[in-house]
């Protein structure tokens, strides 16, 4: 008998421990009333109507939102024809592309960020280095790797196609006259169009600034449009109270539930996924390593200063607020905690968003839950998130949980395609 | 040290003294007695104190003598000791909108949990603190 008795025992403890990974921990009967309320803070009935875009005079102007709709699926504004805002952020994905890292007219250094509900945040981009969704929407048109054109070329286009022109001028006035040459200018282009840019007289660049600066208007009030529908968890949430059973209806599954449990508690998820959106829109790092063959990015601690530098901030000439309007810009701070932070994403509609994290480096949420679980060093100052020590039956419940957070998208259709004029 | 203030009512005409929504407290969310026992009301513009929305604070001081405590340099950091983290903003007293009653711009919260901020007065009365400690 002996001789069983070590390769029992292996066996046994074998079998404890995969069962200590595998078997799910009994729910409890009902939630607390701490936990009831934290549920009822994410669901979409708790979402704000939009804030006013004070720094743009037409965020809720219908007329510019269908200009904008022109703009954000025309493939013509760009260098070789071919990419629009659309390109990148589709709408039958959730205005996402699928893939790590952004293809534009090249490879670019970030992965595509959904634009779903995003209109809520005062920050865009992963490092927050714009302060305002129309200020963002102006930068990839003369980024190199994205639509690779530059303002002068926009605004021309703009001057030669009547139908926009025409737009425009019903909102803001007739188009200034553009000079014929040179063909591109920009501050921010090649040698070539830096060079043209200085050439050009103050009153002209103000111009030029002032159209390019509309036209982001105008896709702003167009992404303002693209806001996330109720989904699973909403109808959960809404029916969660301290009186009602944890299992109280059927939208979810127990193990669904039981991933929402650890969303909650153990599992910290909530601490910056938090709110109807699930995200803070604040920056925050978590130990993503950098992706391959980039140096580790500064995040937004370099964001904020850019933001401040940026000329068409809420500051700006170009911006419709007041100067004490701008309540983000004047009071963020800007301190080594922001080394190495990336802006919180949304979890709204994330099973359809992959990959994930800032450059695309993680493939899926299983992955993802196993990134959160084990906290890594990080690369360039401190993980904010600390190991959770979840067992592999609790990651799967928080990645079961992610499936209730998809559905069709509160959107009129008539906003999820190019337009017929 | 901290008290949380329920019945304390704030006469109206304060409120109007400050470029307002309706939203603002119309009683005191906190009042803690300060390192040299001055008195310090915190009205909110957001009632209650929700996460993710930036908002402006009403600090009150008053002096251990009981009379407004004017002409105070006044700095608010803080963050959440249990993530060890700071605020995601940096809240700033920009004026004082009457004697003793100043506004504090910038304030926002990014997480539930508890959250502590420190108040530092600098004032003819000499240098002082409060804690202010809570849940969100």
């Amino acid at each position: 008998m002996k001789r069983f008795l070590i390769p029992g025992l292996f066996v046994i403890g074998l079998g404890a421990g995969i069962g200590w990974q595998l078997l799910p921990a009994p729910l409890p009967q009902a939630w607390t009333s701490q936990e009831a309320a934290l549920i009822q803070s994410l669901s979409l009935s708790q979402l704000p109507a939009l804030s006013p875009d004070l720094s743009n005079a037409v965020a809720d102007n219908e007329s510019a939102a269908k200009l904008g709709q022109l703009l954000y699926f025309d493939s013509r504004i760009s260098g070789n024809g071919e990419v629009a805002c659309a390109t990148c952020h589709q709408p039958a994905r959730y205005f996402t592309d699928g893939l790590s890292l952004a293809a534009g007219t090249a490879l670019g250094p970030r992965h595509t960020p959904s634009l779903v509900g995003l209109s809520h945040s005062p920050w865009f981009y992963w490092d927050g280095r714009k302060d305002s969704q129309w200020a963002q929407a102006l930068a990839p048109i003369e980024a190199g790797h994205e639509h690779n054109l530059d303002r002068l070329q926009v605004v021309r286009l703009i001057a030669k196609d009547r139908d926009y022109s025409e737009r425009y001028a019903a909102l803001f006035g007739e188009l200034p006259s553009i000079p014929a040459t040179p063909q591109s200018a920009s501050p921010l282009g090649d040698a070539e169009a830096t060079a043209n840019w200085q050439r050009l007289s103050q009153a002209q660049q103000n111009d030029i600034n002032q159209v390019f600066a509309n036209l982001g208007k105008t896709i702003a009030a167009y992404q303002r449009k693209l806001l996330p529908g109720h989904s699973r968890f909403d109808e959960y949430a809404d029916q969660v109270s301290s009186e009602s059973g944890i299992s109280g209806n059927d939208a979810l599954t127990r193990e669904e539930i039981a991933g929402l449990k650890l969303f909650i508690g153990d599992g910290q998820c909530i601490s910056c996924h938090n709110g109807p959106l699930f995200t803070n829109f604040e920056f925050h790092n978590t130990g993503v390593l950098a992706v391959a063959g980039q140096l580790p990015p500064m995040g937004r601690y370099d964001g904020i200063r850019l933001a401040r530098e940026d000329e068409f901030n809420c500051l700006s000439d170009y911006s419709d607020a007041e100067p004490e309007e701008c309540i983000e810009l004047r009071f963020a701070k800007d301190d080594n905690e922001l080394v190495g932070a990336q802006k919180t994403p949304s979890l709204r509609n994330i099973t359809e968003t992959a990959p994930y994290m800032h450059g695309g480096q993680i493939a899926d949420l299983t992955a993802v839950m196993q990134h959160y679980n084990d906290a890594p060093t990080s690369m360039l100052s401190h993980n904010e998130a600390k190991p959770l020590g979840l067992r592999a039956v609790q990651l799967s419940q928080l990645v079961a949980f992610m499936q209730t957070l998809t559905a069709p998208l509160n959107v009129d259709p008539k906003w999820l395609a190019a337009p017929s004029q | 040290m901290i008290y949380r203030i329920r019945a304390a009512v704030v006469p109206l005409a304060i409120l109007f003294m400050l470029p307002v929504s309706q939203l603002w407290a119309q009683e005191a969310n906190f009042r803690i007695q300060t390192s040299k026992g001055s008195t310090l009301e915190v009205f909110t513009q957001l009632d209650p104190v929700v996460i993710n929305r930036i908002h402006s604070w009403e600090l009150v001081l008053i002096g251990a003598d009981n009379s407004p405590l004017t002409g105070a340099e006044i700095s608010v950091i803080g963050g959440m000791p249990d993530h060890d983290h700071g605020l995601p903003t940096l809240p700033i007293v920009t004026r004082e909108t009457s004697p003793g009653h100043y506004l504090l711009q910038g304030v926002r919260f990014h997480m539930p949990g508890r959250w502590q901020l420190t108040v530092t007065i600098s004032s003819p009365q000499g240098d002082e603190t409060g804690l202010l400690d809570f849940e969100l």
